[in-house]
């Protein structure tokens, strides 16, 4: 099969069978070099930035929704084009028939989306109401089999954020086949693996994959009718790099029109599109600085993509994000840097459109890269503070070099393998559970196997082994309950689009996760180095702890106490194993926990390190502020211990630092921060958020947010706007460590 | 040998105590007590009594951040326990590491000062007079060749006058072996250390210094 439209590229297997990898490693052009080639805005991409500046203003203004189609339910077909300004736009696409105007999406639960409605003063429409009284949601599916233990376990916030009524996310479509391949012969190899499957034994298995085959086709179609309202045919391959660009965001635009996931992440599509404008800049077709104007049209709108959800989930996962992940650079496997000009151009959009949260733009860090782009994405986050960085030498051996990160942390496959989101387990108020014999610390109930209530002077191994019990019960229902999840997700909000951009062999994750790591880390640790007693309230429950004496805190490089925070995430990883996972998932954990751990910390009574009942965690593995004393440099060792290979679904850390501890001029500053991040990944770190700011420019910014309108900080594992977070995690952000001297 | 030294702490990344990122060792035990100094917790020698062996495995483990940079020996007065000191730097140095050393210059050991790769001096001008010993400290520097960053804490009304300046003025000007002249601003962060450790903070009554006083002062040390 050859097509015209690949005219200039190198032959290979990609033009036999679907394989973009295949096609990026015979055509990209690494490169070494420094920024000095790139371009600025042009004229156009300001006066769009104007508008697109005023629509923002308008949406913040409007107390955080512009608007909402409530008469239509969110799909591929449902709306008319939309544009900023149809003379202007060259990359086109919204999710609604005007920007920022957001669609509404039931197939989570209804419940939920009649709420996200009334919540910013609007009403579903009866036609949609009625239309769902006779359609089964996700949510309906999980709750008509939830047993009471899973519902006791979720009530009590051990499990916490399940997406038991809003989309699962974290799965990312390989949007770059759309421009590669156009949609019909994606449709065509649909086809024929829907005939192949055809042959096998008609098991429940085999049906759930045909129909899901019968769905993914069905939007592959509905994928080239939303592309035909903007007046392209995306049938065939892109032919240019406009067109690339065009057709993988359809691809995307398709959805997040369809889902609404926690986190739509995009892929990794830089190094992609560069080899079709490199190809155009060769031709004499296309100049640096229209280079750069589709790079920037095509990352406004990815910085314009919504999702309608409640106030009560921006309280969990903060600053209404949509964690539009988008991986930059890494090394291939033959040795060649896969950081391109393109890599530049991506990160460029935030000196061009200024800075933001979304893409979020995460670097996969190499000892490898080319120094100028190390030093480049250091001065990026000096300037900007708006990208994170992802150990590269530590998930190439396992993921190999097309793999993406999909919301924070979560590597996997492009196209080949997909998560099923699990949210977290809050380790600390398991242990509570653990020390009251199975009861819930603050309603009292029983919600876990009645266990010995523990009292007097807390012996360390006695403890050890009952906390090791009440993990084992709660890993198996914690799988369980994913299962059920998932399963109903699946059968009533299966994302067709998505996976007809997957291979229909894929291999799916299970990706399990905890909260509150280093408050059971220093827990543990007080209990065995120094004197811990529960003290009983009038309830008969355990309401605080006497601690006397001192003991070692997570965060200081300090073996004693690291050790035992690895050997937490070590066994309740191999624990999570121990019960199978729906569709033969396999199980992963991650140590992430994104604005939620002030949440997660409201609901936990008083921990043995001294914390006290309701105050918030440290975020993901992050040591608990105010308790790492021995320098930065400590507390990144102290988490660079956790072991990637019992934490495969990732370790986030978040580093906040003032410019000026960095150095005092700005050279001093980017090569610290270069050296900061390559010894951190050195020392096998898997993630890192990095905050370079000035804390009275951040108390400045929430007495008057009008005066720093667009302040992007880094908080575990996304960036976010600090005026979309509420005063509660404002002054979270504010109290968090700032590493004075560094 | 097997030598011990007291220390207060170790502090693992600085980017402001000489080139790169650092890790600080602060050695207990002074022989000065400065008005603003914002370590008096290492004024007596108090603190922790360390192994020599002990304290490099601890810094070896940041060997893969401070390729650029190394260790500052603080304090405290680092010269005070020059043997250690020494036996240090050269510990360091068969890993590979650098290390240079604070110091307020009383105490010119031959020996440290020819080991370590950099000393930075902060030179005490607040009250007019420089103590004689530092210029023989400069002097070994000078004939060693050893690279000198001169430091001095800027007071605002006490010794941002010419008169006090051009003691710094005059000091950089004789000596080639001093490669750059530092200011750092007086700042009141250390306030709480004193009330907690009982004793009188002397320079209480003396303001901040900003950028505004440094820039001045480099103005008027730059004519």
């Amino acid at each position: 099969m050859k097509y015209e439209q690949w005219k200039g590229f190198k032959e290979g297997d990609y033009q036999n069978k679907i394989d973009v990898r295949d096609f990026i490693n015979l055509n990209y052009t690494p490169y070494e070099g420094d920024k000095s080639f790139l371009a600025g805005p042009t004229e156009r991409t300001k006066k769009v930035m104007e508008k697109v500046n005023d629509l923002l203003k308008k949406e913040l203004d409007k107390g955080g929704v512009l608007d909402v189609d409530t008469e239509h339910v969110s799909g591929l077909l449902a709306y008319e084009a939309g544009y900023i300004d149809k003379d202007l736009d060259i990359i086109v696409g919204f999710q609604t028939d005007e920007p920022l105007k957001r669609g509404v999406n039931p197939f989570g639960g209804m419940r939920m989306a009649r709420q996200s409605c009334e919540a910013y003063g609007y009403k579903l429409s009866d036609k949609i109401e009625e239309n769902f009284k006779y359609s089964t949601t996700h949510n309906d599916g999980v709750y008509s089999v939830y047993t009471d233990e899973m519902r006791a376990a979720r009530k009590a916030a051990i499990l916490t954020g399940l997406p038991d009524a809003y989309g699962r996310g974290r799965i990312i479509g390989d949007y770059r086949r759309v421009a590669l391949y156009g949609v019909d012969y994606l449709i065509e190899q649909k086809l024929a693996d829907k005939k192949r499957y055809g042959q096998n034994d008609m098991s429940e298995d085999n049906i759930r994959t045909l129909e899901e085959l019968h769905q993914q086709i069905q939007a592959l179609k509905d994928l080239k009718g939303m592309a035909l309202k903007y007046g392209y045919d995306i049938s065939q391959p892109a032919a240019n790099a406009k067109e690339a660009i065009q057709w993988l965001y359809f691809g995307y635009l398709a959805a997040i029109k369809e889902q609404n996931g926690a986190a739509m992440s995009l892929g990794r599509t830089s190094t992609f599109l560069d080899i079709y404008i490199q190809r155009d800049l060769d031709r004499g077709t296309l100049t640096e600085e229209q280079a750069q104007e589709l790079m920037d049209d095509f990352v406004i709108k990815l910085r314009l993509s919504r999702q309608l959800r409640t106030p009560e989930y921006n309280e969990l996962f903060g600053g209404d994000p949509t964690w539009t992940t988008e991986s930059v650079g890494g090394m291939g496997l033959d040795g060649r840097t896969l950081v391109t000009k393109n890599s530049y151009r991506m990160l460029n959009t935030l000196y061009t459109l200024g800075c933001a949260p979304e893409p979020n733009l995460t670097i996969l860090w190499s000892d490898k890269l080319p120094e100028n782009f190390k030093k480049f994405c250091a001065q990026v986050s000096i300037d900007t503070d708006s990208i994170q960085y992802e150990n590269d030498d530590l998930m190439r051996p396992i993921y190999g070099d097309d793999y993406a990160i999909a919301c924070c942390v979560s590597a996997m496959k492009v196209g080949k393998q997909m998560q099923f989101f699990g949210a977290r387990c809050n380790l600390a108020k398991l242990l509570l559970v653990t020390l009251n014999g199975g009861m819930d610390e603050y309603s009292g109930l029983q919600v876990a196997p009645k266990g010995k209530k523990f009292e007097g002077k807390l012996d360390y191994d006695e403890v050890m082994a009952a906390f090791n019990e009440y993990s084992k019960w709660m890993c198996r229902l914690y799988i369980n309950t994913l299962n059920v999840i998932h399963r109903m997700h699946d059968k009533y909000a299966y994302e067709k689009i998505q996976m007809a951009l997957h291979d229909t062999e894929v291999h799916r994750f299970m990706a399990c996760g905890v909260a509150g790591l280093s408050v059971i880390a220093d827990s543990l640790s007080a209990i065995k180095y120094a004197e811990v007693t529960p003290v009983y309230g009038d309830n008969g429950l355990i309401c605080d702890f006497d601690i006397k004496g001192d003991f070692p805190k997570y965060g200081n490089d300090d073996d004693r106490v690291d050790s035992i925070a690895v050997s937490v995430l070590e066994n309740f990883n191999k624990e999570l194993k121990n019960t199978p996972a729906y569709r033969g998932a396999e199980q992963t954990l991650s140590a992430l926990t994104i604005t939620s751990n002030v949440v997660y910390g409201k609901k936990t009574g008083s921990t043995p390190d001294g914390r006290k009942k309701g105050e918030p965690f440290a975020p993901g593995a992050n040591p608990l502020h105010g308790r790492e004393t021995s320098g930065a440099l400590a507390s990144l060792n102290s988490v660079a211990k956790l072991q990637y290979n019992c934490c495969r679904d990732g370790i986030s850390n978040t580093f906040s630092i003032l410019p000026n501890a960095l150095g005092d001029t700005k050279d001093k500053r980017i090569s610290n921060l270069a050296d900061m991040l390559g010894g951190y990944f050195k020392e096998g770190g898997h993630h890192l958020n990095v905050n370079v700011l000035d804390r009275a420019k951040l108390v400045e910014a929430m007495e008057n947010p009008a005066k720093y309108p667009n302040i992007t900080i880094r908080v575990s594992g996304y960036a976010v706007n600090f005026h979309k977070l509420s005063k509660d995690q404002q002054l979270e952000v504010l109290k968090r460590t700032y590493h004075g001297e560094l | 040998m097997n030598y011990k030294a007291r220390i207060d702490s170790v502090y693992n990344g600085s980017a402001v105590d000489g080139k790169g990122l650092r890790c600080v060792v602060f050695f207990t035990g002074c022989n000065m007590r400065c008005g603003f100094c914002h370590n008096p917790e290492t004024w007596t020698e108090m603190g922790n009594e360390t192994d020599l062996s002990d304290l490099v495995r601890k810094i070896k483990r940041y060997k893969n951040y401070i390729k650029n940079g190394g260790v500052t020996l603080s304090g405290g007065e680092p010269f005070l326990q020059a043997e250690f000191c020494a036996a240090l730097v050269n510990a360091l140095h068969v890993e590979g590491i650098n290390s240079i050393i604070e110091t307020n210059g009383l105490i010119a050991d031959e020996a440290l000062i020819e080991a370590c790769d950099g000393i930075r001096l902060d030179v005490k001008n607040q009250d007019g007079r420089v103590d004689k010993r530092v210029y023989d400290f400069l002097d070994k520097c000078e004939e060693l060749g050893k690279e000198v960053t001169l430091t001095n804490v800027l007071v605002p009304a006490l010794n941002d006058t010419p008169l006090k300046l051009n003691i710094i003025k005059d000091i950089k000007n004789r000596y080639s072996c001093i490669k750059e002249l530092k200011l750092l601003a007086f700042r009141k962060l250390c306030t709480s250390k004193y009330e907690r450790l009982g004793i009188p903070f002397p320079y209480e009554k003396y303001e901040e210094g900003g950028k505004k006083d440094l820039d001045k002062a480099y103005a008027f040390l730059q004519e």
